[in-house]
């Protein structure tokens, strides 16, 4: 497989931190900025019949990347999420609440190297 | 302003299928506009990450176009499709975002060959082969077994093996059929 410019790193972000309120703190542009991939975490307005769905591809995408040894942390919380992670095998993150964009940077610059990589070997048993 | 469902590689470039991310994470040039016109973001899952994996090929249309495929994308699409209807229920103006060229993800451009397919070019030597089961095989396994129904016997075609001998695969198919 050819290299290409992925960073193996991926943030599981609450919908508050894609979508901040005014003057709230938007994770995505922090995730840009160091280099992680986002995934969505479902809105908390859904009602348990959208949200539950969605949850449940989140995680087995998840799965799939943490199979690979991609890095991937939690973003703020979501109702549901332990348990579809759970469903599929794949435990918790490391997690952050955080208030600003720098104690967020702070968090994602300060994670341990994933296990993939393209001078590691991609994949992982 | 309204709500933007992006597609899910826009957000996160590692679920690019080999060689095709274009960026670390975040695809800015597309989040960046979305923002700047205050548009709410709402990221659709990957279908060839979640069918294919990681590892997959560059691939066409007609060759992920199958009816388990098509499954698969309908499920999912059932999700995108509650999510869509609920912010439409709110009066919610809703776009939608793809990849252009994608065999899933385009929305006026896809990807098309009819011949394409076979085996893809390898360099030589290329120790593709190990000991195990396929996935189905396990699958089958497990449906098996909790069933409480024994794994039958088992012979393989082994064509695509590298010194393939048809005689002794032959010879591994009749002692499997004998038992």
């Amino acid at each position: 497989m050819k290299p290409d410019a992925r960073s193996f790193r991926i943030a599981l972000v609450a919908d508050a931190y894609v979508n901040p309120p005014p003057d709230g703190l938007d994770a995505v542009a922090v995730a840009a900025e160091t280099g992680w991939g986002v995934m969505q975490l479902p809105a908390d307005d859904y009602p348990p019949e959208v949200a539950e769905p969605l949850l449940a591809e989140v995680a087995e995408q998840m799965e799939e990347f943490a199979r690979h040894g991609y890095g991937f942390v939690l973003v703020g919380e979501r109702a549901g999420l332990p348990e579809a992670l759970a469903h599929v095998g794949v435990p918790l993150p490391d997690q952050i609440s955080p208030r600003t964009s720098s104690q967020l940077a702070d968090f994602l610059d300060g994670q341990p190297a994933p296990r993939a990589g393209w001078d590691t070997g991609q994949t992982a048993s | 302003m309204g709500v933007a469902f992006v597609a899910h590689c826009l957000l996160n470039q590692n679920s690019k299928v080999g060689d095709g991310a274009h960026c670390a994470g975040v695809y800015s040039p597309v989040i960046d506009v979305l923002r700047e016109k205050g548009w709410r973001i709402e990221q659709m899952p990957c279908p060839e990450l979640a069918f294919t994996g990681l590892n997959r090929f560059w691939a066409v249309k007609e060759q992920l176009d199958t009816v388990a495929y098509r499954r698969h994308c309908e499920r999912l699409a059932e999700a995108v499709a509650g999510a869509i209807g609920a912010r439409v229920k709110q009066g919610e103006d809703v776009v939608l975002v793809g990849v252009e060229g994608s065999p899933s993800m385009g929305v006026t451009i896809t990807s098309s060959d009819p011949m394409r397919g076979g085996r893809p070019e390898w360099p030589e030597g290329t120790a593709e082969h190990v000991s195990g089961e396929g996935l189905f095989v396990e699958e089958i396994r497990k449906a098996l077994a909790r069933r409480g129904i024994g794994f039958p016997r088992v012979a393989g075609e082994t064509h695509a093996i590298p010194g393939h001998d048809e005689a002794v695969q032959r010879a591994g198919l009749e002692s499997a059929l004998e038992g």
